[in-house]
């Protein structure tokens, strides 16, 4: 139990000073090592941290994100809102159901929450005010949407989750499209009962012709998702495989037809990449050391004793616990880092439970995605801060309805798991 | 920037540190570049020709490590590396910069010790004599960049606490100061 409370304490306490997220990890890893296991070299920490980021499916992370990159800077984000807006704008919360819609598709591009924060949060929020929507409402709406992403595949979250708990990330894709499209349903609701207690009017229905020609612009566009899903879902890709193409993908559509990124602006794009993918992967060879040394020192047994005969008996409350559990960590830490520190702690509690793990990877991603957007530290907001230029106190004013719909979502999909396990056990059952 | 003191020892320093940012950028990029050229020949080898390329897994591998570790030192440079800032920004001005110097040399000790117990792993692999199966690399050249990677942390992070000694403000990085983060911070 000391080896817990000395792992635990290190970690929160730097945590809360500020070091960079690696420091808490590595910082608890080696002490916990020299102090409890002084017949281990420490050099065995070393060895984990480069095992950390050998697994073939993390190459998906750089490359999802260089896709991402590549079509932020391209016209992707701009033609998908079209599409959105001609199709929905006319009717009653057109635009902020539009804008919700826009940001699951550039989600289903992306995998990253803050690049679709940033690419659709820019042309979008102007629309809203303009149209008489409160700034608070439009704030928390793009962030609370762009949220989606990380639930709808690809998502970097997921390949995280799927490489640090062992579960297929081709599973978890499938499995997050479900509570993804089922929060967009909520927050579409929500919009339309704003629109009509603000008396905001629907804009002008768009012309067959109008529809027509926004179409054939996102064609492309709107074909990746299809290709990325379709790939994964039929068996052609993995998601590995998925990834490259979509780099391929992205690269042509933007250098080549669209002509938005031209090919000498590729390098620098890259570059950006690295650097994501850098402090990403810093964390992902960090938290290996950590979650080795954790099973070493039996730490989650030594924690969870009694929630692991409780979970045993009863895995509905085990994995409301979960949610719990990543729900308030992702409040206030990256939801990377929750996900790296909180997924071998619960790891012999799940397996003991004979919970699907692919249910408990899709409902980690939904808490982390939850997190993300919700004070006091959910990083979406301070991307927001950044992007809208708007002080805290504004950016998370808006925020509490959109909290009590994911919380609602949370608990449909722990009483109905088939939201999640549906279209998976359809693909790969 | 901050002005600091025309010392000839200064001026090495800062031009060696702009050659390793260029060193840094061309490994960042240029891995990223060759996962993505390796990973889509390989779908194209698998889905049209039937065959893989063998060495994929290990270049992808290899690439993985030199992002990683390699990404260090540039991460403390742009202020890029995950944190949990906001209970350190609501302290006063001096309190925090204080703050901000006990992390830089917290972590430049930690790193250090890190790269001290790395640079060890790759002499005992090296002793080894492996080789990767594919490509017939040595392990240990690859295995180097990691040492190399955790001390040009080190070096990053020494820098910060250089510039918060000399100069006045708070420095994330030697070359960043309080108040120009970009606007994303990670995935």
């Amino acid at each position: 139990m000391a080896a817990a409370g000395l792992l635990l304490g290190v970690m929160v306490i730097l945590l809360l000073l500020g070091f960079p997220m690696m420091v808490p990890l590595l910082a608890s890893t080696l002490i916990v090592l020299l102090a409890g296991f002084s017949f281990l070299d420490p050099t065995v920490l070393i060895q984990q941290m480069i095992g950390g980021v050998q697994p073939a499916v993390l190459t998906a992370v750089p490359m999802f994100i260089f896709a991402a990159d590549i079509m932020t800077r391209g016209r992707t984000a701009d033609r998908l809102l079209d599409v959105a807006m001609s199709f929905v704008g006319h009717l009653r919360g057109g635009l902020p159901i539009a804008a919700a819609v826009s940001c699951t598709l550039f989600g289903s591009v992306s995998g990253s929450t803050q690049a679709t924060v940033v690419a659709m949060g820019g042309p979008l929020r102007p629309k809203l005010l303009r149209a008489g929507y409160s700034d608070s409402f439009s704030i928390a709406l793009l962030i609370n949407a762009s949220d989606i992403a990380l639930l709808i595949p690809p998502s970097i979250g997921m390949i995280v989750y799927g490489v640090v708990s062992g579960t297929s990330v081709g599973e978890l894709f499938i499995a997050g499209i479900g509570p993804g499209l089922l929060i967009l349903g909520m927050f579409s609701f929500y919009a339309y009962w704003v629109a009509r207690r603000e008396g905001v009017a629907p804009e002008v229905r768009a012309s067959f012709g109008t529809r027509i020609a926004a179409l054939r612009k996102a064609a492309l566009p709107l074909l990746f998702p299809v290709v990325v899903i379709g790939g994964i879902y039929s068996g052609l890709f993995s998601p590995t495989e998925a990834a490259a193409i979509s780099v391929l993908y992205a690269l042509v559509l933007e250098v080549i037809i669209f002509r938005a990124v031209r090919l000498r602006e590729v390098p620098a794009l890259a570059l950006s990449t690295g650097v994501i993918t850098a402090v990403v992967f810093i964390l992902v060879a960090a938290g290996n050391a950590f979650s080795w040394v954790i099973s070493f020192a039996r730490i989650p047994e030594l924690l969870l004793g009694d929630l692991l005969v409780a979970a045993a008996a009863d895995p509905t409350l085990l994995l409301a616990v979960i949610a719990v559990a990543y729900f308030v960590g992702c409040m206030f830490v990256d939801p990377i880092v929750v996900i790296l520190i909180l997924t071998p702690i619960l790891a012999p509690a799940i397996a003991g439970s004979g919970l699907d793990p692919v249910l408990v990877g899709t409902l980690v991603t939904l808490q982390a995605a939850i997190g993300s957007a919700t004070p006091p530290f959910g990083c979406d907001i301070f991307t927001a801060m950044a992007i809208f230029r708007r002080p805290y106190g504004q950016v998370i004013r808006g925020t509490p309805p959109f909290i009590i719909m994911l919380l609602g979502a949370t608990a449909l999909v722990i009483l109905f798991p088939s939201i999640a396990l549906g279209l998976r056990d359809l693909a790969f059952r | 920037m901050a002005e600091f003191p025309r010392h000839p020892a200064w001026a090495a320093l800062k031009s060696l540190d702009r050659g390793i940012e260029q060193m840094e950028k061309l490994v960042l990029a240029g891995s990223v570049l060759l996962m993505a050229g390796v990973n889509i020949a390989n779908v194209f080898g698998r889905n049209f020709l039937g065959q893989t390329l063998a060495s994929a897994e290990e270049l992808n591998q290899i690439l993985m490590v030199l992002i990683t570790f390699m990404g260090i030192g540039y991460g403390v440079r742009h202020a890029r590396h995950i944190r949990m800032s906001a209970l350190h920004e609501q302290l006063p001005g001096p309190w925090r910069k204080g703050l901000h110097m006990v992390i830089c040399a917290g972590t430049a000790l930690l790193l250090a010790a890190l790269a001290y117990h790395a640079t060890r792993y790759v002499g005992e692999v090296r002793t080894l004599g492996s080789v990767t199966p594919a490509l017939q690399i040595p392990l240990y050249l690859i295995y180097l960049w990691v040492p190399v990677g955790l001390g040009l942390g080190v070096l990053q992070y020494g820098l910060a606490l250089l510039g918060n000694l000399m100069a006045p403000g708070t420095y994330l990085s030697l070359h960043r100061t309080e108040g120009c983060e970009p606007p994303e911070g990670g995935a």
